[in-house]
């Protein structure tokens, strides 16, 4: 039954995999207005990704996520959940099979930690010893210990460590499927980063499939396996992967939409790892070619100075980036330290290699596909 | 940490200092009216309407008056508030809560009369005059306590796949509480004071010795009960507040 219900879109790239999510024809008209707020929209969403859905404001994003739980009902079309039509099944139901999580949160505030991940579970008719455990399970699993945490109250809590609680308490009842709109959007730029990070951690444990509404762009990028960009009218203007999107916009209104930063963003996108870098030469390792940059290592081999580079008169300041980072993270500190070149340590901290400004505006030489 | 044995155990009455300022003044003036009233010099028609054996049965006529409206209004005005603060009563919730504003506006000691004229006189007459009077409070609480909730709550709730019902229950109710208790301490304050109208009816109540003592131009026994009514009305007013406190501890 998974194979019946292939998207054009779909074929084209990375398939296989079946759609957990799938929407068919799906329309919705509010009452009292002639134009629909989505129209006709095909969507399938492959299990265990995370798409994000992102376009600008009113171009119904939020109304299509929330079809997808039936907290708003299509005017037409079908919804399918793992291939079953869910489009007419009690919506009460419906929602206690998926995970949601809001950009408020929506902790209840006259109940515990504890008892607002319990929420689902207890609906469920769990037994008292598995909720406690899965809720000390989730909280482990958000970063938070469960013997502070459990008992205490909303309230009590910072605004990232409420979403975390969100998050927990979208995961309770282990929904193959998750809706997130705009989970990250109250919260400060700092906190949203690593949010970010964790979530994108909690995801290679849990695997869930994941719609994941936002209306940042460099977010977007950031967590979704897929982006589907939207344009008014719940229009599916391109739904392909971060890095095509951002190299091949389907169409002006993409393009438009994506905007001037696209190919800073990409840059996001390049891991280091995947770059052929430039070989450094370790000062007093002997062998000092003038051809390749030296640099100078304390004790424990971390890099302390740049003693030569070729074709430079003065040596810049050393900076680092590690090999885990992205090209973008390389740029910030070229930057930020005023360096034309970067040192790429390992985990270590031992260097493996340079990379230089000049190389990044020519062509990167790349060991493999960018993700 | 260290010291904390001795402090934390009356941390609750720290919070709640402020509670033992009204029964300190409720039990310091009625001592005083009292003493005040055993030092003058009373005469034999004085002295009957602050006999304890004629006081004691108008004081339980007030207090049965004014338990039995908040019940009946509680008892309508929650239901009906609820079903108001639905999205589907939106059309005529404005409608509704003015017309419990114009009921709230009549002079209760006219409506009482009129009442009479139309229903007889007696205790249920001015039950159903006070339920009329002391409506509105426990209707708006009700409605507005429940609008107050936020959406992203009830959202939240419905995205977890709570029922409609479910979501009442579990999520707006208990965090409505603190609001529509407000509204019933309204109406227990306001029903205790408009009580002492039932008189004029024939219900009883401590309404009864003030009327016939101002009547009878008696000022020192007037001046007494009516220390006695205040401090009803003060006592019940704070344990609608204990009660208040009791409750928003609980959600926050």
């Amino acid at each position: 039954m998974s194979e019946t219900v292939q998207s054009p879109i779909d074929s084209t790239h990375r398939s296989g995999q079946r759609p957990m999510i799938a929407l068919e024809g799906v329309s919705k008209t509010y009452p009292k207005q002639s134009k629909p707020a989505v129209a006709e929209l095909n969507l399938q969403v492959p299990e265990g990704a995370i798409v994000t859905l992102i376009g600008p404001s009113g171009c119904g994003k939020t109304t299509i996520l929330k079809m997808m739980n039936r907290l708003i009902e299509p005017t037409t079309g079908r919804i399918l959940l793992a291939g079953e039509d869910v489009t007419d099944v009690n919506g009460d139901q419906l929602r206690r099979r998926i995970g949601y999580v809001i950009q408020q949160v929506g902790l209840f505030p006259h109940l515990t930690i504890g008892d607002n991940i319990a929420v689902v579970p207890k609906m469920l008719g769990w037994d008292k010893r598995r909720v406690a455990s899965r809720v000390d399970e989730l909280l482990h699993l958000v970063g938070m210990e469960p013997d502070d945490f459990r008992d205490r109250y909303p309230r009590q809590l910072s605004g990232g460590q409420q979403q975390r609680v969100g998050v927990a308490r979208g995961l309770a009842a282990d929904p193959p499927v998750m809706l997130m709109d705009e989970p990250f959007g109250a919260i400060d730029p700092i906190t949203r980063e690593r949010l970010q990070d964790e979530f994108l951690e909690v995801q290679r444990q849990v695997a869930k499939t994941i719609c994941f509404v936002t209306h940042d762009l460099s977010e977007a990028v950031k967590l979704g396996d897929r982006i589907a960009v939207f344009a008014a009218r719940g229009r599916l203007a391109q739904y392909d992967t971060p890095s095509e999107v951002l190299a091949h916009p389907a169409d002006d209104f993409v393009t438009e939409f994506v905007g001037s930063g696209a190919a800073v963003r990409r840059l996001s996108l390049l891991e280091i790892n995947l770059l052929e870098l430039e070989e450094i030469v370790i000062s007093g390792a002997g062998a000092a070619g003038k051809d390749h940059p030296v640099l100078s290592v304390d004790g424990a081999g971390h890099p302390s100075a740049w003693q030569h580079l070729p074709g430079s008169e003065h040596l810049p300041p050393l900076v680092t980036v590690p090999l885990s980072g992205t090209v973008y993270d390389a740029v910030d500190v070229m930057l930020d330290g005023r360096a034309p070149v970067v040192v790429v340590v390992d985990d270590n901290g031992q260097p493996r290699g340079a990379l230089h400004w000049e190389a990044l505006v020519a062509d990167l030489r790349t060991k493999g596909q960018p993700r | 940490m260290t010291a904390a044995a001795p402090t934390r155990a009356p941390g609750w009455i720290r919070r709640n200092r402020d509670l033992v300022a009204t029964p300190v003044i409720v039990v310091v003036g009625l001592a005083g009216v009292l003493v005040y009233t055993a030092t003058r010099q009373l005469d034999s028609v004085e002295r009957r309407a602050l006999d304890p054996s004629y006081l004691w049965p108008r004081f339980l006529e007030q207090i049965w008056l004014t338990v039995a409206s908040t019940v009946v209004v509680i008892v309508l005005a929650l239901p009906l508030g609820i079903a108001l603060s639905r999205p589907a009563a939106a059309r005529i919730r404005a409608g509704t809560l003015a017309f419990g504003g114009f009921m709230q506006a009549l002079p209760p000691y006219g409506v009482i009369i009129l009442l009479a004229f139309l229903l007889g006189f007696g205790t249920m007459t001015a039950i159903i005059a006070l339920v009329l009077a002391s409506f509105l409070p426990v209707l708006t609480n009700t409605v507005v306590g429940l609008l107050q909730v936020d959406p992203a709550l009830i959202e939240a709730a419905r995205g977890m796949g709570m029922s409609g019902r479910q979501t009442l229950l579990k999520v707006e109710i208990p965090l409505a509480v603190p609001v529509m208790v407000a509204g019933i301490r309204v109406a227990l304050v306001l029903n205790v004071g408009t009580a002492t109208l039932a008189t004029f009816i024939g219900a009883g109540g401590l309404g009864e010795p003030i009327s016939s003592m101002l009547y009878l131009g008696r000022a020192q026994a007037v001046f007494a009960t009516s220390a006695i009514v205040a401090a009803l009305a003060l006592i019940i007013d704070w344990l609608g507040g204990v009660a208040e406190r009791l409750v928003s501890g609980r959600v926050g």
